[in-house]
């Protein structure tokens, strides 16, 4: 089937299967592979990308719900620098591998985008359907907790 | 979108790229043109088969099956089995290697039968449903007590009893007689249960044939080059130097990238066969079935003790569960790990332990951050405790008596290892403070008058960390682009090696890490070394980089000596700088000024095994009701030796800390008795830690630095885990005391615990 969608701000016109999935849209077709696949039942996050301003699990999205769509992935979250939330990952040490750390702040940056000044509690249920096995968690609830303060700062 | 820039610097160099998504993972790069592969596993836990593949052959887009007769043709052996031991009468140990494909008979569901290959990992998927495969399926044994059974069904003809070795360490007559004299005994079992590894990169290969070059290019997740390019030349027969493996950014290994498995193999002889670049990308379910699991060890632990509650013998009697196979370490984990630190961090005259490993009906059984080293930590740690419990001694004050104190050491413990150096009273003490012990009583008052159980867990571990396989760690540094490059052989999955070394360099020569490059694999191929394992990088090629730094400051001597009109002897190096009447120059005025672009030199050294070893303390709150147990504090003081990047080793805390606490708590791969499935098979069954698992965490570092490496670091990756597990489980069993419970197996679950608690009240 033919299909259109805007990813990361450039507009983009397929002819994929019908049963194809988003992430596999963005990764193998768009060859965007900073978006993971790291399961196969929607558990980890690590394909978490925002489909017209929210965050989804892009493994469990059939590309044709996202025709016509705005798809942004971890690669377009800083096109004029970096965002707020990747530097305060990285300065809090909320990444050791790598590997979920994409979808990690994907979902973060929709939490802050929903909940500007999070609790830790909040942080906590909002990155519950986003696993990590390198950091214990908890210098990525660290980072979220940072870049919501920067964040409230730029905007101030 | 509300993107600032920053002034302040990232972290880690490795971060610029994986806070970006532009870290090159295994499955993010590919070839054009490149074909896929999907395996074909057995759907039973014991069974003879036979199989018809034809139609897989004639479906769409198939341009290949593998089956155990193309393995055959090859002349490929079965997988590599690292090390193996002699029982007590010196006989050898059974070892019942892994075929790369099943013949006939398979062993545990998930085991590989075939290798499919097509235009699309779709059309394979699709071909391989079409296999004819007839199961003829036999009785299964997925415990210990069913595989050692009298009458059990037999997995190997070559191991009877399904028993690979009973292997013994230590003294028997000695502990016996120390418990035939004991005024008191105690003793207790406990279940590290087998787990998941589940890195969240799933296992993934992509290999290519350049016929013009004869080389076979594999990329793949691994723990270093070295291991994994020993295993292929071993199973495929290949020479050494017509492989090369490709790996840059790994998504968490914690001991499962270190093997070569049957997917490397089968798509190295298909990428030659075809020649046409072949993938393979494990599913997460794949994973669970096919990654080896970890832990699935049952410690038996006895103590006798003085009148004075002093430890006169310890005695363990451990059954190590191997799975189907001997794969690489399940016997390093039964024989070395479990024996060689079993007296833990107390004065202990007499030691014995006996390993039971045997075969099973499940997916084998290899490394898991720390391979034995946690559970020996938490069985040796729980029995101090049960044995205070039991005999109305204090926990703490046991453990203060028994402590090898600073003067004894070097220590050499009962069965001959030899501890360099330990201030655990000290440390013990830090813990103690730090936690406000002396307001237990109250916070246990106060979960008491809200209706819960509180319990208070201390811990006190002590590990050996790995002493690698090869004698040396080298390093080659090359002056480039006005920069230093490093190159070695330990790759990373996750520590931050780009970074640690960078800073490493930057302590000893005072060259900002922007200049200093690093970078493993292949470049290193000519170089001695290990592969990154048993939390040793950091110090054992830390040093050699230290060697390498004395050694670049060596050779810029005479230089400095010609520019200053003086003889090399007179020149004085300290701490990255040359100094002569008055006159000093740095390494990096040097570097720039003297123009040593193309300059290399070998930096080397020989680093053994270290001790690292700390006190944790948890508190746990168990509602009565619904058997949910919280984690309410935590505190936690670590000697890991000299602290390189204390952002990076709090991190590793983190991870080790929460991979004790996943298995705490939640994680636990299940086997269903009858079938031998395994009925934990995802993330929707497996309960791996999430957010919020960990916090109130107080850590102190407290370095007692060693001497057995220049770095005097004592590696931190797999401390972590050792230290959780007992102190979790001695708080769980604290707060079930009251009813009458003095032992409860991980996971404590809700249901695991409501179970216990309405057992005990009934």
């Amino acid at each position: 089937m033919q299909i259109q969608l805007t990813l990361n701000g450039t507009v983009r016109q397929l002819d994929v299967p019908d049963h194809t999935l988003l992430v596999n849209v963005i990764r193998e077709h768009c060859g965007l592979t900073g978006t993971h696949v790291g399961c196969d039942t929607t558990q980890c996050g690590c394909c978490t990308v925002h489909l017209n301003g929210r965050a989804v699990k892009s493994c469990t999205v059939l590309a044709a719900q996202a025709d016509g769509g705005q798809v942004t992935t971890i690669e377009g979250l800083g096109q004029d620098g970096l965002h707020p939330v990747q530097e305060a990952f990285s300065r809090c040490h909320g990444l050791q591998c790598g590997f979920c750390t994409p979808g990690m702040i994907m979902a973060s940056v929709d939490l802050l985008r929903h909940i500007p000044q999070p609790s830790r509690e909040q942080i906590e249920e909002g990155l519950e359907g986003n696993l990590c096995r390198c950091t214990g968690y908890v210098n990525i609830v660290e980072a979220v907790h940072e870049a919501a303060q920067v964040m409230q700062g730029s905007q101030a | 979108m509300s993107a600032v820039l920053s002034p302040q610097p990232l972290l880690r160099k490795e971060d610029q790229r994986l806070i970006t998504g532009t870290g090159q993972f295994t499955s993010d790069a590919w070839e054009q043109g490149t074909l896929h592969a999907v395996m074909v596993r057995s759907d039973h836990a014991h069974a003879r088969f036979q199989a018809d593949w034809s139609a897989v052959r004639q479906a769409p887009g198939v341009r290949c099956v593998l089956t155990a007769q193309d393995v055959t043709a090859a002349g490929f052996a079965a997988l590599v089995n690292a090390v193996t031991v002699k029982d007590a009468q010196g006989q050898p140990q059974v070892i019942c290697r892994m075929p790369v494909l099943a013949q006939a008979k398979v062993l545990y569901v998930g085991q590989p039968m075939a290798m499919v290959i097509a235009d699309t990992a779709e059309l394979a998927a699709n071909a391989a449903e079409m296999a004819e495969i007839d199961y003829e399926t036999l009785p299964c044994a997925v415990t210990f007590e069913d595989a050692t059974a009298p009458g059990a069904v037999q997995l190997h003809e070559e191991a009877p009893g399904n028993t690979s070795v009973v292997f013994e360490a230590g003294d028997r007559a000695a502990v016996d007689a120390a418990f035939a004299r004991a005024a008191m005994t105690s003793n207790v079992k406990v279940v590290s249960q087998r787990l998941i590894p589940a890195p969240m990169e799933p296992r993934a290969v992509q290999v290519w044939h350049d016929a013009a070059t004869g080389l076979t290019h594999v990329r793949t997740p691994t723990q270093g080059l070295v291991s994994m390019l020993g295993m292929f030349t071993t199973i495929t027969g290949w020479p050494a130097d017509s492989i090369r493996i490709h790996t840059q950014d790994v998504g968490g290994s914690f001991g499962l990238r270190g093997t070569a498995t049957s997917e490397h193999v089968l798509l190295m002889l298909a990428a030659r066969t075809l020649g046409r670049p072949v993938r393979w990308i494990s599913s997460r379910s794949e994973t669970f079935l096919s990654d080896w699991h970890g832990r699935a060890l049952t410690l038996h632990g006895h103590i006798a003790l003085d009148a004075q509650g002093r430890i006169l013998a310890i005695r363990f009697d451990n059954q190590v569960d191997a799975g189907a196979f001997n794969v690489y370490f399940s016997t390093h984990i039964g024989a070395r790990n479990l024996s060689i630190t079993m007296g833990g961090v107390y004065k202990v005259p007499a030691l014995h332990m006996r390993s039971h490993i045997y075969y099973t009906n499940t997916v084998p059984v290899s490394a898991y951050r720390g391979a034995g080293r946690p559970d020996l930590a938490y069985a040796i740690e729980r029995l101090v405790d049960h044995a205070a419990h039991e005999h109305g001694l204090d926990p703490v004050a046991i453990r203060r008596l028994n402590f090898i104190p600073p003067a004894d050491f070097p220590y050499t413990t009962a069965n001959g290892t030899v501890y360099d150096n330990g201030q655990f009273e000290r440390i013990m003490d830090c813990a103690l403070t730090d936690s406000d012990a002396a307001g237990v009583a109250q916070r246990r008052e106060r979960a008491r008058s809200r209706g819960r159980l509180f319990g208070r867990g201390l811990a006190y571990y002590l590990e050996s960390s790995g002493p690698g396989a090869a004698a040396k760690d080298q390093v080659r540094g090359r002056i480039e682009a006005g920069g230093l490059t490093l190159h070695a052989i330990s790759g990373a999955s996750g520590q931050g090696h780009e970074t640690s070394f960078a800073r490493i360099v930057e302590r000893e020569l005072g060259l900002p890490s922007q200049r200093v490059r690093f970078v493993a694999g292949e470049v290193g191929r000519d170089l001695v070394g290990n592969s990154t394992g048993g939390s040793r990088t950091l110090y054992g090629l830390g040093s050699a980089i230290v060697d390498l730094c004395r050694q670049l400051m060596d050779h810029g001597r005479p230089q400095v000596a010609q520019l200053w009109g003086c003889t090399p002897e007179q020149v004085l190096i300290e701490g990255g700088h040359w100094r002569h009447a008055g006159r000093e120059m740095g390494f990096e005025a040097w570097l720039d000024q003297a123009g040593a672009e193309g300059l290399e030199l070998i930096g080397q050294a020989s680093s053994g095994a270290t001790f690292p070893n700390g006190c944790h303390i948890a508190e746990v709150e168990i509602d009565p009701q619904t058997g949910v147990c919280d984690l309410v504090g935590y505190w936690a003081a670590d000697d890991v030796g000299e602290v390189i990047s204390p952002k990076q080793l709090i991190g590793q805390v983190h991870g080790g800390v929460v991979q004790g606490l996943g298995q705490a708590f939640g994680e636990h791969a299940v086997y269903d008795r009858e079938t031998g499935q395994l009925l934990s098979g995802s993330f929707m069954d497996y309960a791996m830690p999430r957010a919020g698992i960990l916090h109130g965490f107080h850590h102190q570092s407290v370095p007692v630095p060693t001497k057995l490496n220049m770095l005097g670091a004592k590696g931190v990756g797999e401390s972590g885990c050792s230290g959780s597990l007992p102190a979790l489980a001695n708080a769980v069993v604290d707060a079930l005391r009251p009813l009458g419970i003095q032992q409860a197996d991980m996971p404590f679950s809700p249901a695991r615990l409501w179970d216990l608690m309405q057992s005990a009240r009934s």
